[in-house]
């Protein structure tokens, strides 16, 4: 009778059985496939073995690419993991005002990004923006020209980034919240703990799989982090903001190359799949042992 | 000050702070569209309109010219609407199913091929539309609404599942097997003990989706046929423009209407955030 | 029974005869969205109607993008019935795919070979097949100054010569105001750099470069110089450059706050929305030199191969329309492009199109874009270097090497 019942949950997993399968294990086997050729527009048979990996590895915009994403992708992923248990626990422990604290942090996420990228543009413009309202308001020595230093812009697409997805983790933070005992906090308080004490010893623990969607959730939006560059710099000043997903769309469609944009994504994966890699292995490990 | 008061009012002070921080784009862009353009090319970002003019609303929601058509944004409203709504209730079906199996059931190969989905939620979108829209035209349905239905709800799988899975795995299994030695199966259980716990999360997948799909216009150009345009085709249109010249006060005005939809969908979401669903049904 | 299956033959029939009368439908795909380019297409839209013909619109910004989507639905098997590209090797990959259709019977009719630029011609006829039709010429170096600020400087007399325009934008430096209107976007510091091929290398080098790839040329010292020349140009940018919309900086010309801006002639539209004339408020320089070179950039669509003879019928018509001169005026009037070709009056043109028309017509002046005679891979690696050249402190020789070694691919 088990098994008839366990059955049905196969049928269930069908369809992303298929979509997993056939759509994306599919379309990561065809972008390989087209990697190692010379296809311009369209995909050809031209093998060229790891030419495009070759050219990848010694092409700056790329590496520069990379060594943004691991700069922007930790400011984003920590600041807002931070920032967003923060602000879910505030919301979580006063009761009044929740809908409209929860819409002033998430309208950030609603806001499609190609106008609001000029908008941000405008602010830390050193011209027009914040530093130059700064300077008038009477603070005359005051600097926030990060958006045209090649080296610090890098850092005003992580302040974006973070502005648009912290409202996203601290709801699905609060969520997991929801999950929660409320007898947890009486028993808290009978006992005599500081507040903080609960939610830093007893909640966050509780919220291990909400953190682990939220942290998943925070990476591929790191990875595939597109618009937010176009719309703000457009890899600039020169190519001091490039990310990898811009690298790639831009060789995928402008430059008539998908045969290097396959090898970009290809490589994007693997440097995903090395990071995740050991925190899967850790997790079941240490799962293993709890069982034990 | 007892030190409980300082620290009420310290939190108090970081939410405000931290308020007044995210706030301030949508400041700019409020007080941008209600200016005029000669105001706007003076460069004063901060400064309250001089002439307070609601024209650039008007002009994006009806008049402003997007190609041939001067129909405003207005035209794909409908479109959008019949391409979110289907879009959001298959994926969080098959996101919720998804993770209810994977994480109550131990199928076996399950955790292989959730690992594979995930994988394709690194992928930018980009790189995969050659490849569907071969399948799409081989399935005949590039170009129809449920061509971008499909391609959305496949787009969205990964992260859906994950969201339903993580949630599920972290309630109190005994619910779960208490239903079990009472009898019910797959379907059962899922309809009467586990969906009811759901709406927290259902709200946040909501959120996720309806945000994703209303805002997407690359997906809906390529894969929804002319006729199925969403109005995040014309927003773009207006915003994204090469050569053209730009109307910031429309277009500000234009994206603040078109995120309305989803804007709303946040605010009223409430309702269905509450608090301790999973534990009363235990003790209950 | 029967009955009703001669009803229905005849009710076909009759059908069949009046699909024979139906108009020829065109769905266009293309990137002009916004502002004088919407009035623009509209322009060409009429001009269609009043043909016969039924102008079904998909516009979509972002030019790469209009791109993409329309050789997606290509691939997907839904073409419309033309699609905008650049007269460039944008759809070259296209062509040996075998999936656009040809206009050669409307291109002989019309006799295109007569009045189109050479640059133009070589990129819509493809071994000896016309893939495309014209629809508009810009010229994407022109240099423009705004008449407040140039009175401000105390600069009376317009730049002919590199050495003027240096000194009028010292002079501009001087007053105070920012002598160069930039946006520091690559496409734009491209425009920077063709500009000073143009006029600081002449003709013969930008040929060379641009068109032959030729090695020596990009190791010269004429071509150095011109880097030079393009970096020098930087002192003259405001601090806020990076990032900025070209038509912010236009902004900055309208407002008199910059003097000068090297751009396309596109900004004519962002003038007009702010109600300035050219000669009057803003002044349009053409080149540095009597014999500058005149660079040309085109827009042209292109036509998805079908074999349904209605299509094809709209497609011929469409290729007809959009380079006839009446359509041509009333499309560049509001696009601030060339017309194309002869035929219609240059008087009810305004003095800077005017001014463009007349050297074009000089073929010993016309060169093409860099879209032209470079593949989009290797103009876009092009790009890169000018970028990194012109925002750090890169060594010239090394980027004449990285250059010579782009392009040489």
């Amino acid at each position: 009778m088990v098994n008839f019942r366990r059955a049905r949950a196969y049928v269930a997993l069908l369809p992303m059985a298929i979509t997993a399968c056939v759509i994306y294990f599919g379309t990561t086997l065809w972008s390989l496939r087209v990697s190692f050729s010379s296809s311009r527009t369209f995909p050809t048979d031209n093998f060229v073995g790891l030419a495009q990996y070759a050219r990848l590895f010694t092409d700056d915009r790329w590496l520069v690419s990379l060594a943004n994403l691991a700069i922007y992708g930790t400011l984003v992923i920590v600041v807002c993991l931070v920032l967003g248990f923060l602000l879910a626990a505030l919301i979580d422990a006063q009761a009044r005002n929740e809908g409209a604290l929860r819409s002033v942090f998430l309208y950030p996420y609603a806001l499609s990004f190609v106008a609001t990228g000029i908008i941000w543009q405008w602010l830390l413009n050193p011209t027009n923006g914040i530093q130059e309202a700064a300077r008038r308001l009477g603070f005359a020595d005051f600097q926030f020209d990060w958006i045209v230093d090649p080296d610090k812009v890098i850092y005003t697409v992580a302040i974006a980034a973070i502005w648009q997805s912290c409202g996203l983790v601290m709801v699905i933070l609060l969520a997991g919240l929801r999950g929660i005992d409320p007898d947890i906090w009486k028993a808290a308080r009978l006992d005599g703990i500081p507040a903080w004490r609960v939610y830093v010893s007893i909640v966050r623990p509780m919220l291990a799989h909400s953190f682990a969607t939220a942290t998943i959730l925070l990476l591929t939006a790191v990875v595939k982090l597109y618009d937010i560059v176009v719309a703000m710099t457009q890899g600039g000043p020169g190519t001091a903001s490039e990310v990898p997903a811009k690298y790639i769309m831009d060789h995928l469609f402008g430059r008539a190359n998908i045969a290097l944009a396959s090898a970009g994504s290809i490589v994007l994966l693997i440097t995903v799949g090395i990071l995740l890699a050991p925190i899967l292995y850790l997790r079941r490990y240490s799962a293993r042992l709890a069982a034990r | 000050m007892s030190p409980r008061r300082a620290a009420r009012i310290g939190l108090y002070a970081f939410l405000a702070s931290a308020a007044l921080c995210f706030l301030l784009p949508l400041y700019v862009m409020l007080v941008t569209s209600f200016k005029s353009l000669d105001e706007i090319r003076l460069g004063n970002i901060f400064a309250l309109p001089g002439t307070f003019t609601l024209d650039a609303w008007r002009a994006a929601w009806s008049t402003v010219c997007t190609g041939v058509s001067c129909e405003g944004i207005r035209g794909g409203f409908s479109n959008s609407l019949l391409i979110a709504i289907p879009s959001t209730v298959f994926a969080i079906a098959f996101g919720a199913l998804n993770g209810y199996a994977l994480a109550f059931w131990r199928a076996r190969g399950a955790n292989v091929l959730f690992a594979l989905l995930m994988m394709g939620a690194f992928v930018p979108l980009q790189v995969m539309i050659y490849p569907l829209v071969r399948v799409t035209a081989m399935l005949h349905i590039f170009g129809t609404l449920s061509g971008i239905v499909l391609v959305h709800v496949i787009f969205s799988m990964p992260l859906m599942t994950l969201l339903f899975r993580n949630y599920y795995a972290a309630l109190p299994v005994e619910l779960f097997n208490a239903a079990r030695v009472d009898g019910a199966g797959f379907l059962r259980t899922f309809a009467h003990v586990v969906l009811p716990m759901s709406p927290p999360i259902i709200v946040v997948a909501a959120i996720m989706q309806v945000t994703g799909v209303w805002n997407d216009y690359l997906l809906g150009l390529v894969f929804a046929g002319r006729d199925n345009l969403p109005m995040t085709v014309q927003l773009n249109n207006l915003v994204n423009t090469t050569t053209g010249t730009r109307l910031y006060n429309v277009d500000m005005a234009a994206t603040l209407l078109t995120a309305l939809v989803p804007l709303v969908l946040y605010f009223t979401a409430g309702r269905w955030f509450v608090r301790g669903i999973a534990t009363g049904a235990l003790k209950g | 029974m029967w009955a009703a299956r001669i009803t229905s033959f005849v009710l076909a029939l009759l059908a069949g005869a009046f699909a024979q009368a139906a108009p020829p439908r065109a769905e266009v795909m293309h990137w002009w969205t916004a502002g004088g380019e919407s009035a623009a297409v509209r322009a060409l839209a009429d001009a269609y109607r009043a043909a016969g013909g039924v102008w079904v619109d998909t516009a979509v910004a972002g030019s790469e993008q209009a791109r993409a989507v329309a050789i997606s639905r290509v691939v997907g098997g839904q073409p419309p019935t033309a699609a905008l590209f650049n007269t460039s090797k944008q759809f070259l990959d296209l062509i040996d795919q075998g999936l656009l259709g040809t206009v050669d019977a409307v291109a002989v009719r019309d006799g295109w070979d007569r009045f189109l630029p050479e640059p133009i011609l070589s990129t819509i006829r493809v071994r000896g097949h016309y893939y495309a039709a014209p629809v508009s010429i810009h010229m994407p170096t022109w240099i423009w100054y705004s008449k407040a600020a140039f009175s401000k400087a105390g600069v009376t007399k317009e730049p002919a010569t590199i050495e003027e325009l240096f000194a009028a934008l010292d002079r501009l430096k001087a007053a105070g105001l920012i002598p160069l209107a930039h946006g520091g976007q690559p496409w734009q510091e491209n425009v920077l750099f063709r500009a000073m091929l143009a006029n600081v290398g002449g003709r013969d080098l930008y040929l060379r470069v641009i068109r032959d790839r030729d090695p020596r040329a990009i190791q010269s010292d004429g071509f150095r110089k011109v880097l030079l020349t393009f970096k020098r140009l930087k002192s003259y940018v405001d601090v806020g450059a990076p990032g900025r919309n070209w038509n912010d900086a236009t902004a900055l010309l309208i407002t008199g706050k910059a003097g000068v801006q090297i751009m396309g002639d596109w900004v004519k539209a962002e003038f007009a929305v702010a109600k300035q004339l050219p000669e009057r408020d803003y002044g349009c320089i053409v080149g540095l030199s009597p014999q500058s070179p005149y660079i040309v950039q085109g827009d042209a669509f292109v036509f998805p191969k079908s074999e349904n003879r209605d299509v094809v019928a709209a497609q011929q018509l469409l290729a007809h329309v959009v380079t006839s001169p009446r359509a041509q005026v009333a499309f560049s009037k509001q696009k601030g492009s060339i017309p194309i070709g002869t035929g219609f009056d240059p008087a009810t043109l305004d003095p800077c199109t005017r001014k463009g028309l007349a050297v074009m017509t000089d073929p010993s002046r016309v060169v093409g874009n860099d879209e032209n005679y470079l593949i989009p891979d290797q103009n876009g690696a092009l790009s890169d270097i000018l970028t990194e050249y012109w925002n750090r402190n890169v060594p010239v020789e090394t980027v004449q090497k990285d250059i010579g070694a782009a392009l040489s691919r």
